[in-house]
């Protein structure tokens, strides 16, 4: 019969007092779990933000400056962006916004001077959307609305394939297209898996047969890839039934002295266009750079007051179960004033009775480690959402206009992160061994007082 | 000459009750001798439950001393006190003071729990204890499944643990009804004849008073005066009534049937 088996008894015999230290204690140690796994998880998310941010900062900048001579001509369409409006073919819808120009925009411009060459794009997105979620960094998850494909035609003239690299260059199968190609298409590798097509399989689009000549692995961060179908640029008008019309014009010019002078001029001439130089290039990435810059910081900045507010809140979850715990373990021992003045009458001395009541103090406190556990294992995405405040990550769909050409356009329409907390086995240990000593502190005093009690008193207590 | 364990000299026990003094003992001068089985009677606040916590060391007197098997107990501080009670002293209480969740082998066992002794030993002893008091059967009931009678038997059997020189009982009948109040009286007298074992017994009961050896008279914190109980003549088998010959385990006499 040894003083653990007494203490057990006693838990045991006075259910509903234990059961509320041990509710109490759980979550002051489920909390104790949760905030700190919640906010290693938005730290390791912003660093691989910032990390990520960085490297495509750097990739932009060397794209933008290997095409100085560039100048880029967009009209408003094949956005990937919830399409609406009237098809005028099938899966292919002419949205209300889109404008799409004539191709014998593409003889006036190279009447321009100082224009070298004009390569036309036609991108099209499908009026399908799909909704999907994706892991992003940091175990974050993303909703994401956008087209299921994007149609993309391209001017399959030699000198273009050579000098201005129009084609994918990662082939992962099959060939790549080539000047006179007719009735095939080349598929990003996305595209092909999403609908378990291979090299060489025949392919309905819109009604028009076409062979899989090839499969490319599309270039930028896997999650955020579109599904691209490159074909002919006449027989993408044909499919998307926009004969004669062009979405894009990559205007070269023969030198870097004639962008602004040709920039200005096809402004003037064409306001549909959304012309951009080296210089816009340049100024966007700046742009971007700050607002990225600014976003890594407001994060950071929620960061660190999320730390400020977690450890508050630990604070006052310890203060409050250490509080819970006092007081229960001095009533109990208020209650058991008789039977601590018999221990004492039968020859218990001050150290037993004081180590009885800090082992049953102990017991429930490990007892409530094991419950703590159970709710911070189930519940700490949930706690550490509902106490720490939301970082943002995010501030807006990142742009599109530097990806390297000939990739078709899409947007984030929706991003939505929730942080996933993993926990740590070496924060529950602490948490564990945190809740045992709560309980060992709390009941410290209450077990002192009991031992200091005089038995010719305790026995008179009734 | 008889062998004294327990002497007290003007034993004085003064509460401070904010500025008021008040005297529970008044110079108590007592002498028990080894194997005396006695009794301290008197009215309610003579003093006989603080006497009692003084001879059982719950308590410290405020002048006088006491000498307790051969030491002199008055000066000594709590950690001594303690080890004196574990060692030297068996209490039994009015209420019994069983622990609730334990079962009646496990109270037994308690106060050997300090001891060196190890745990099969303690668990045979308790056992063998409870068999003294005549409970064998009963060692794994909890208190709340015993009687009145049987609680207190188990109180004296964990009173007898580690077999002290002096047992101090208080009030142990005034819980009990009729039956089980000689029942208790009879038991504590055959452990003093069988075990020799010194008992001091408060009461207020004079039917009880009688069944011991001697009864000390408490009035105003002072023993007053002393009586030959009926306990001696039970020692040398003799009814204290007829003189008849009688046996320890007789509950009334064989002859003149007056209850022993």
């Amino acid at each position: 019969m040894g003083a653990l088996t007494r203490a057990v008894r006693n838990v045991s015999r006075r259910k509903m007092r234990a059961l509320l230290v041990i509710i109490a204690l759980g979550f002051s140690m489920a909390i104790m779990i949760s905030i700190p796994a919640g906010i290693v998880a938005n730290q390791e998310a912003t660093q691989t933000l910032a990390t990520n941010f960085n490297s495509t900062m750097t990739n932009m900048q060397l794209e933008i400056n290997k095409t100085s001579t560039l100048i880029e001509c967009r009209t408003s369409s094949g956005s990937g962006f919830s399409p609406s409006g009237q098809p005028d073919r099938p899966g292919f819808g002419s949205q209300q916004s889109e404008v799409f120009e004539n191709e014998t925009i593409i003889e006036e411009i190279l009447s321009i001077e100082g224009v070298k060459d004009v390569v036309p794009y036609l991108e099209k997105a499908s009026n399908e959307t799909t909704t999907e979620i994706i892991t992003g960094p940091g175990g974050r998850e993303f909703t994401i609305t956008r087209s299921i494909y994007t149609i993309e035609g391209v001017c399959l003239n030699s000198k273009f394939i050579h000098d201005y690299s129009i084609l994918p260059t990662n082939m992962t199968s099959g060939r790549n297209l080539r000047e006179g190609d007719s009735g095939v298409v080349l598929l990003s590798s996305n595209l092909t898996s999403y609908y378990g097509m291979k090299v060489n399989e025949s392919v309905d689009i819109n009604g028009e047969p076409f062979i899989v000549i090839g499969v490319y692995e599309p270039s930028g961060q896997a999650r955020m890839q579109m599904r691209v179908a490159i074909m002919n640029l006449s027989e993408a008008q044909t499919v998307t039934g926009l004969t004669g019309k062009v979405s894009r014009l990559d205007v070269y010019a023969n030198s870097t002295s004639y962008v602004d002078e040709i920039a200005d001029v096809i402004k003037a001439a064409y306001t549909n266009l959304t012309v951009t130089t080296y210089k816009d290039r340049l100024q966007n990435l700046e742009n971007m750079q700050t607002m990225y810059t600014q976003t890594v910081s407001n994060a950071q900045t929620t960061l660190s007051q999320t730390q400020s507010l977690a450890t508050q809140e630990i604070l006052i979850a310890v203060a409050a179960t250490s509080l819970i715990v006092l007081f229960v373990m001095l009533y109990t021992v208020r209650e058991r004033t008789k039977e601590i003045g018999t221990l004492k009458a039968i020859g218990f001395s001050g150290w037993n009775v004081m180590s009885q009541f800090v082992l049953e103090g102990i017991l429930i406190s490990f007892i409530a480690g094991v419950v703590g556990i159970a709710i911070g294992s189930v519940g700490a995405p949930f706690l550490s959402s509902l106490l720490l405040p939301h970082v943002s990550l995010f501030g807006g769909s990142q742009s599109d206009r530097f990806r390297p050409s000939g990739l078709g356009t899409t947007g984030i329409a929706e991003s939505q992160a929730t942080t996933a907390a993993t926990l740590d086995p070496q924060l529950i240990l602490l948490a564990f061994g945190a809740s045992i000593l709560l309980g060992a502190l709390g009941s410290l005093y209450p077990a002192w007082r009991a031992s200091r009690i005089r038995p010719a008193e305790a026995m008179r207590y009734e | 000459m008889s062998e004294t364990i327990l002497k007290t000299e003007k034993l004085i026990k003064i509460y401070s009750m904010g500025k008021r003094k008040v005297s529970a003992l008044s110079g108590v001068d007592l002498n028990v001798n080894k194997g005396e089985f006695i009794a301290i009677m008197g009215p309610s606040g003579s003093g006989k439950t603080t006497l009692l916590n003084v001879l059982g060391c719950l308590d410290t007197p405020t002048s006088g001393t006491m000498i307790l098997n051969a030491k002199d107990v008055t000066k000594l501080p709590e950690k001594k006190l303690c080890e004196i009670r574990r060692q030297d002293i068996g209490f039994i209480f009015q209420t019994f003071n069983l622990l609730p969740y334990l079962s009646a082998v496990e109270n037994v066992e308690l106060p050997m729990e300090s001891t060196n002794r190890p745990k099969d030993e303690r668990r045979k002893r308790a056992r063998e204890l409870l068999g003294t008091v005549g409970l064998s059967g009963r060692e794994e009931h909890r208190p709340h499944r015993l009687s009145a009678g049987e609680q207190q038997r188990v109180a004296i059997a964990r009173a007898l643990a580690n077999d002290p020189a002096l047992i101090l009982a208080d009030e142990p009948t005034g819980n009990l009804d009729t039956e089980n109040k000689y029942e208790i009286v009879r038991l504590l007298g055959r452990l003093n004849i069988d075990r020799g074992t010194t008992i001091v017994m408060v009461t207020h009961d004079s039917q009880v008073a009688s069944h011991t050896e001697r009864i000390l008279y408490l009035n105003d914190g002072r023993i007053t005066r002393e009586k030959q109980g009926t306990h001696l003549m039970k020692k040398k088998l003799m009814c204290p009534h007829c003189g008849s010959k009688i046996q320890l385990s007789d509950a009334r006499c064989p002859s003149c049937r007056k209850r022993l």
